[in-house]
C-alpha cells in the first residue's frame, strides 16, 4: 500500500515537474527543420481541410512544396475549423500568441488589422511587397501606413432575389435595370419593398437578427456609408462626431424605416429566403453556391434568382473586405522564405485557383476571371471595383463591431439618438484606453 | 509571472512554517502531542491537494486580487505595469455613462432580485407538495426535477427555439391559438430579463426541491405528532415545526442561490449575445478580460464583485442564523 | 448511511374516507397540472427532435406541436442519425466521458487524502489549513476567468494538445470536496482504524483499505459531482483547447460541440432538438442512478457549513 501512495504522489509530481520543463523549455529562434533537412514554413487556415475551400489551399500549398522542392523549402498547412466561426478562430490566434506556437503565416478577419498589428502580432509586409505588387490588388490591409496583410479573395455582398416572386409581382422588369455601374436608390428600394409587400410577400430579410457575431454589420454597415455618414476618422481614434453625426444617423434611420413599415423584421428565419418566403436576401457571395446546389427543389436555375446591388443614397457603396494573410512575428525572425510562400499563395495563378473553388472575387486585378456581363459574380465584381468601402479600421474594432450590433439589434423599438450616442461613447472610451496603452 | 509565482510560494511557505512553529511552540498549552511519523504522513498525503489548491485556486484569487491593480493587456503578457486605482477610476466612470456596464449591474440585479425568491418559494413549494408517501409523488418529484437533468447551455438553446420571434416559436405559436399577436420576447427590454428569470428558475427549482426534502426528512416525526395533539392546523404546523426545521437548510439554499444568481453568464451569452437588454456582470467582465483584452480591468470588476457579493452573504448570514 | 434520511416523514392522512378520496383526487389533479407545466419544453424538445423543417413547421399552432411525427415514423430518427453522423457528435462525447473518469479518480484520491488528513491525523499547521479551508468556502471570491487562462497558458506553458492537462487537473482540487470528505470521516468511529493498525497497516494501508470501502456513498456523490460539472463545463475548455487540426481526433468536449452545431448553416429545428437531447442523456442516466447519493451528499456536510 505504501507504493501505491508512493506511485500516486511521484504520478502527480511528474505531471508538475513536467509542466515546469514546459515552462522552462520555450520556442527556440532557429528554422524548423523537419527529417529530410527542409526548412518548414507552417501556413495556419481558418476553414476545414475537406471543405472546398480547404482543398483549394492544401493544393496550392502542394503546388507550392513541389515548385520548391530544389531549395529544401517545405510549406505545412494547418487547418483550425472552429465551427462555431471566426471569434472561434480568432480564439486559436491569441491562444498561439500566448503559447508561442504561431505558425509563419495566418489567416485573418481583414477587421481585425489594426487591433492585430497594434498588439505585435503581425510583421510589417510594407518593404517586402513592392509597390508595384501592392498596386494590383483591389484592397490591402494597412494600419497606421503600414502594409500588415494581402487579402486571400475579395467578398462583396447584394441583395439576392427571388425572380419568380418578382415576375409576379410585376416589378421583374423595372429591377433589370439597377447594376453595379448604375445602382439604385434608396427610393427606388423602398419602392421595390412595398410592391412586394403589396404583392404579400415579405420584401426582404436585412439580417437583422444577426446581431450575435459579425454578420450584421458586415452587412450593413455600407449603408451608412451610403447615407454619406461614417463611423471613424482616418486615424481610427476619434469616433465622436463621426459615429452620432446626422448623416450616420440617417443611414441607421434608413433601415430603422424598412422595419417600421414592415419591408423587414427580426422575426424572419434563416431558411426564409430560400423556402420562397422572403422576395429578397441580404447576403454575400457564399450564397451562391448554396443557391446553384442546395436548393433545387425552389431554384432550379439561375432564371429563378439573381443579385441586386446595394441601394445608394447621396454616394453608393457596398461592402468589402475578406479573409487574408498575414506573416506573423512569431519566433522565427528570418523571413525570407516565408514571403515566398506568401507570394505564391497570392499570386494570380493561387488567387484565380481558390476563388474558382470558393465562388468568391479574385483579390488581383490581374486574374481574368471570365464572369459573364450581368451574371451575380459580375455584379458583385464591379460593384467592388465602383463603390467598395471598407469596414472602419481601428485598434478598437472589436468594440465597433458590438457596438453596431447594439445599434442595430435596438433600431426596432429604441431612440435612435440615445442608442448611437451610447455606441460612440463606448467606442470613444475604448479608443482612448487603446490610445492611451503603453507600447 | 514565474519569478512572481515563487516569491509568493516563499511567502506561503514562510508563513505556513511560522505557524508550524507556532502550534509546536503551543503544544504543549494545548495537550496537543505531535509524533513524527505521523506529521510527515499527513504532508505527504497533503502534498497533492497541496499543490494543486495553490496553482489552481490560491494563484488564481491572488493573481485576480493583483492584476486589478495594473494594466494588463491579454496580448502583452510580458508588459505588465502598475496603474494603481486606474481600473477603478475607470469603472466608476463607465457606470457614470450609463452605458453597457450600468446595464449589466441592471440586469444582475434584476435576475438576482427576480430568480432568487421565485426559484427558491418554488422549490419550497414543491418540496412541501411531493413530501408525502404515495406513487403520486414519487413521479411528480422526478418530473419536477426533470429540468435540473438539462445542462444550462441546453436550456439555453431549448429556450432560444421556444422564444424565437415571430410565428415560428412555440410560445409565440401557443399564443397565437389565443389570439396573442407574436412577441419578441428575448429583444423586448421589458420581457427580456423577466423570460430568463423564469427559464433559470424553471431549470433550477428542482436542485433546491431535492435539498429541502433532504431537510424535511430530518425533521422528527414527534414534532408533528405532538403539534397534532395540540390541535394545531397544517398552517400552525408549517410555522410551529417545518419551517424552524428547515431553517439550516434555507440559510444553505439562499445563500447559494443567490451566488449563482449573481455570476449568470451563460444564459444571456447563448441566447442573444452581447446586448444591453440581457448583459449582466459576469458577461461584461468576459467580454472585457477576454474579447477586448483588458485582463486588468476585468479583473477590478471580479474585485468589486466579490466585495458586493461577499458583504451581501455575510448579511445573509447574520440576518438567517439561528441565534 | 443511516436509512431513514431517504424516508419522508408522514403527514397524518385524515380520517373521514369520502373527504380523503376528494383530496386524493384534487392532489392528483394539481400533480399532474404542475408537472405539465415543468415537462412541456422538455416534450417539445422530443417531439420536435423526430421532425423534418416542413413537418415541424406545420406542427406550430396544433397539438401536433407535442407529439412525435408519427407520419412519418420510417423517418423518425434522421435528425439523430444526421447529427451523429454528419457532426461527429460521439466522438466530443467519448471525449467529456473521458475527461470526467480521470477528474473523478484525481478528485476522490486527493480530496479524499486530504480529507482524511484533516479528519484524522494530529499535524502542527492543521488549524492555519482548516481556517483556509472554511475561508474559501465561504468567501465566494469572484475571479475572472482570465488569470487561470494565463497560469495555464502562460506560466505552466501548456500548448496545443498539452492544454487537455489544462481542463483536467484544476478540476481535480475542490476546497468543497474536501470539505465533504473531512466531515465524512470524522463520523467514521476510531474503532475501525485501530483495529486495522493493530494488525499492522500503515496510515495509507488504513486509508485504503478501511476508510476508502466505508466510504462508498461520499464517494459516489463527489463522482457524481464531477462528472455532471465536466460534463456540463463549456466555457474553459472551449477558451483553452485547440481546434483539431484537419480532421484528426478533435480534444473539445461535448457542450462546445453543441454550440458549434447551434450556429452551423443550414441547420434544422430537428437537428437542433436532437443534439440537444443526446447531450443530456447521460446526466438523466446519471442523476437516476445516484439521486440518492446526491440527496445524501447534502445530508451528511453540505447543510452543516
Amino acid at each position: 500500500m505504501k507504493k501505491l501512495l508512493a506511485s500516486i504522489i511521484a504520478m502527480i509530481l511528474a505531471i508538475v515537474a513536467a509542466f515546469g520543463m514546459i515552462a522552462c523549455g520555450g520556442p527556440s529562434g532557429d528554422p524548423d527543420i523537419d527529417e529530410d533537412g527542409n526548412t518548414v514554413i507552417k501556413i495556419m487556415f481558418h476553414v476545414d481541410k475537406t471543405s472546398v475551400e480547404g482543398q483549394a489551399y492544401l493544393k496550392r500549398v502542394n503546388a507550392f512544396n513541389l515548385a520548391h522542392k530544389e531549395e529544401k523549402i517545405k510549406a505545412q498547412a494547418i487547418f483550425k475549423a472552429r465551427t462555431t466561426g471566426a471569434s472561434g478562430y480568432e480564439t486559436e490566434l491569441i491562444n498561439n500568441q500566448i503559447e508561442g506556437t504561431l505558425a509563419d503565416i495566418v489567416t485573418f478577419d481583414a477587421p481585425n488589422t489594426a487591433a492585430y498589428a497594434k498588439s505585435g502580432l503581425f510583421y510589417d509586409l510594407s518593404s517586402l511587397v513592392s509597390a508595384s505588387e501592392q498596386e494590383k490588388f483591389y484592397s490591402l490591409n494597412k494600419y497606421d501606413g503600414k502594409l500588415y496583410g494581402l487579402p486571400i479573395q475579395e467578398s462583396s455582398a447584394g441583395f439576392f432575389y427571388n425572380k419568380k416572386i418578382f415576375r409576379a409581382a410585376g416589378i421583374y422588369d423595372m429591377v433589370q435595370g439597377y447594376t453595379a455601374e448604375n445602382p439604385w436608390t434608396f427610393d427606388q428600394f423602398k419602392e421595390v419593398c412595398s410592391r412586394l409587400k403589396t404583392h404579400g410577400t415579405i420584401p426582404v430579410d436585412m439580417r437583422i437578427d444577426a446581431t450575435k457575431d459579425e454578420m450584421a454589420p458586415y452587412l450593413l454597415y455600407p449603408f451608412i456609408y451610403a447615407a454619406g455618414g461614417s463611423f471613424t476618422d482616418a486615424t481610427g481614434y476619434v469616433a465622436t462626431g463621426y459615429y452620432n453625426s446626422a448623416a450616420t444617423k440617417s443611414g441607421f434611420q434608413f433601415i430603422k424605416d424598412l422595419i417600421g413599415a414592415g419591408y423587414t423584421s427580426y422575426a424572419i428565419g434563416a431558411t426564409d429566403f430560400f423556402t420562397e418566403k422572403v422576395g429578397m436576401y441580404l447576403s454575400s457571395g457564399w450564397t451562391i453556391p448554396d443557391l446553384d446546389n442546395k436548393y433545387r427543389e425552389n431554384f432550379a436555375s439561375r432564371d429563378d434568382w439573381g443579385l441586386l446591388p446595394y441601394p445608394k443614397g447621396t454616394v453608393a457603396a457596398s461592402a468589402t473586405g475578406s479573409w487574408s494573410y498575414a506573416i506573423t512575428n512569431n519566433h522565427h525572425p528570418d523571413k525570407t522564405n516565408v514571403i515566398k510562400l506568401l507570394n505564391w499563395m497570392t499570386s494570380a495563378e493561387s488567387s484565380k485557383a481558390i476563388t474558382d473553388a470558393t465562388g468568391m472575387i479574385p483579390v488581383r486585378k490581374d486574374v481574368n476571371h471570365g464572369y459573364a456581363v450581368g451574371s451575380p459574380e459580375y455584379t458583385l465584381l464591379k460593384q467592388l471595383e465602383l463603390t467598395g468601402k471598407e469596414r472602419p479600421v481601428t485598434v478598437a474594432y472589436p468594440v465597433f463591431s458590438t457596438t453596431f450590433n447594439q445599434v442595430i439589434a435596438g433600431l426596432g423599438d429604441g431612440n435612435l439618438d440615445t442608442l448611437l450616442s451610447t455606441a460612440t461613447t463606448t467606442l470613444q472610451n475604448e479608443m482612448n484606453r487603446l490610445q492611451n496603452m503603453r507600447g | 509571472m514565474l519569478t512572481t509565482t515563487l516569491i509568493i510560494l516563499a511567502v506561503f511557505i514562510i508563513a505556513f512554517l511560522g505557524f508550524v512553529v507556532y502550534d509546536l511552540a503551543t503544544a504543549k498549552k494545548r495537550k496537543e502531542v505531535y509524533r513524527v511519523k505521523s506529521t510527515l504522513t499527513a504532508y505527504l498525503m497533503l502534498l497533492p491537494a497541496v499543490i494543486l489548491a495553490f496553482l489552481f485556486i490560491m494563484l488564481p484569487i491572488l493573481y485576480s486580487l493583483g492584476y486589478a491593480f495594473t494594466d494588463y493587456y491579454l496580448l502583452k503578457p510580458n508588459d505588465i505595469n502598475f496603474i494603481w486605482f486606474q481600473n477603478f477610476v475607470d469603472f466608476f466612470k463607465e457606470l457614470a455613462t450609463k452605458g453597457t456596464l450600468y446595464n449589466a449591474i441592471k440586469n444582475t440585479l434584476i435576475f438576482v432580485v427576480g430568480v432568487v425568491p421565485l426559484q427558491i418559494g418554488l422549490a419550497l413549494l414543491l418540496a412541501l407538495f411531493v413530501n408525502r408517501p404515495g406513487f403520486g409523488s414519487k413521479i411528480f418529484k422526478v418530473c419536477f426535477f426533470a429540468p435540473v437533468v438539462i445542462s444550462l447551455s441546453v436550456t439555453s438553446f431549448l429556450w432560444l427555439q421556444i422564444l424565437a420571434p415571430g410565428e415560428g416559436g412555440l410560445l409565440n405559436a401557443l399564443l397565437g391559438v389565443f389570439g396573442i399577436p407574436p412577441h419578441d420576447w428575448l429583444r423586448d427590454p421589458k420581457t427580456a430579463m423577466p423570460c430568463i428569470i423564469i427559464l433559470s428558475a424553471w431549470q433550477g427549482c428542482g436542485y433546491q426541491m431535492l435539498i429541502f426534502l433532504s431537510g424535511l426528512s430530518n425533521i422528527r416525526k414527534e414534532l408533528y405528532e405532538a403539534a397534532s395533539l395540540d390541535g394545531a392546523n397544517w398552517w400552525r404546523k408549517f410555522w410551529l415545526v417545518t419551517w424552524p426545521g428547515l431553517r439550516s437548510t434555507f440559510v444553505y439554499i439562499i445563500i447559494t442561490v443567490f451566488i449563482g444568481a449573481c455570476r449568470i453568464l451563460t444564459q444571456p451569452m447563448l441566447m442573444t449575445g452581447y446586448q444591453d437588454q440581457t448583459v449582466t456582470l459576469s458577461y461584461y467582465m468576459y467580454q472585457q478580460g477576454y474579447t477586448y483584452r483588458w485582463v486588468g480591468y476585468s479583473s477590478a470588476v471580479a474585485l468589486l464583485m466579490t466585495i458586493f457579493i461577499g458583504g451581501i452573504t455575510l448579511i445573509q448570514r447574520r440576518v438567517f442564523r439561528e441565534k | 448511511m443511516d436509512k431513514s434520511i431517504t424516508q419522508l416523514p408522514n403527514f397524518r392522512p385524515n380520517k373521514k374516507p369520502a373527504k380523503k378520496t376528494v383530496k386524493e383526487v384534487i392532489y392528483h389533479v394539481v400533480g399532474i397540472i404542475l408537472s405539465l407545466i415543468f415537462l412541456f419544453p422538455i416534450i417539445y424538445m422530443l417531439a420536435t427532435s423526430t421532425k423534418s423543417e416542413t413537418a415541424y413547421a406545420e406542427s406550430l399552432g396544433s397539438l401536433q406541436m407535442f407529439l412525435p411525427d408519427f407520419a412519418n415514423i420510417g423517418t423518425m430518427f434522421e435528425n439523430y442519425k444526421s447529427v451523429l453522423v454528419n457532426y461527429d457528435i460521439w466522438k466530443y462525447a467519448l471525449n467529456s466521458f473521458l475527461y470526467a473518469a480521470i477528474v473523478i479518480v484525481l478528485n476522490v484520491l486527493v480530496n479524499g487524502l486530504a480529507g482524511y488528513v484533516m479528519a484524522k491525523l494530529r499535524f502542527p499547521g492543521k488549524r492555519l489549513l482548516s481556517f483556509l479551508i472554511i475561508f474559501l468556502i465561504v468567501v465566494p471570491v469572484e475571479t475572472s476567468i482570465i488569470p487561470l487562462y494565463s497560469i495555464v497558458k502562460i506560466m505552466l506553458g501548456l500548448k496545443q494538445e498539452m492544454s487537455v492537462i489544462g481542463v483536467i487537473l484544476p478540476a481535480a482540487i475542490s476546497i468543497f470536496n474536501v470539505f465533504l470528505f473531512t466531515q465524512f470521516f470524522e463520523g467514521v468511529p476510531k474503532e475501525y482504524e485501530e483495529a486495522a493498525r493493530i494488525d499492522g497497516a500503515t496510515t495509507m494501508g488504513v486509508f485504503l483499505k478501511v476508510i476508502m470501502p466505508l466510504s462508498k456513498p461520499i464517494i459516489a456523490t463527489v463522482a457524481v459531482f464531477c462528472f455532471i460539472g465536466v460534463w456540463n463545463d463549456y466555457l474553459w475548455p472551449s477558451m483553452i483547447l485547440p481546434a483539431a487540426n484537419d480532421g484528426s481526433w478533435p480534444l473539445l468536449p461535448i457542450q462546445t460541440a453543441l454550440i458549434s452545431i447551434q450556429g452551423m448553416e443550414g441547420i434544422t429545428t430537428g437537428e437542433i432538438m436532437a443534439s440537444l437531447i443526446i447531450t443530456s442523456i447521460p446526466i438523466f442516466i446519471i442523476y437516476v442512478a445516484a439521486q440518492k447519493y446526491i440527496v445524501q451528499g447534502f445530508g451528511t456536510a453540505g447543510l452543516k457549513m
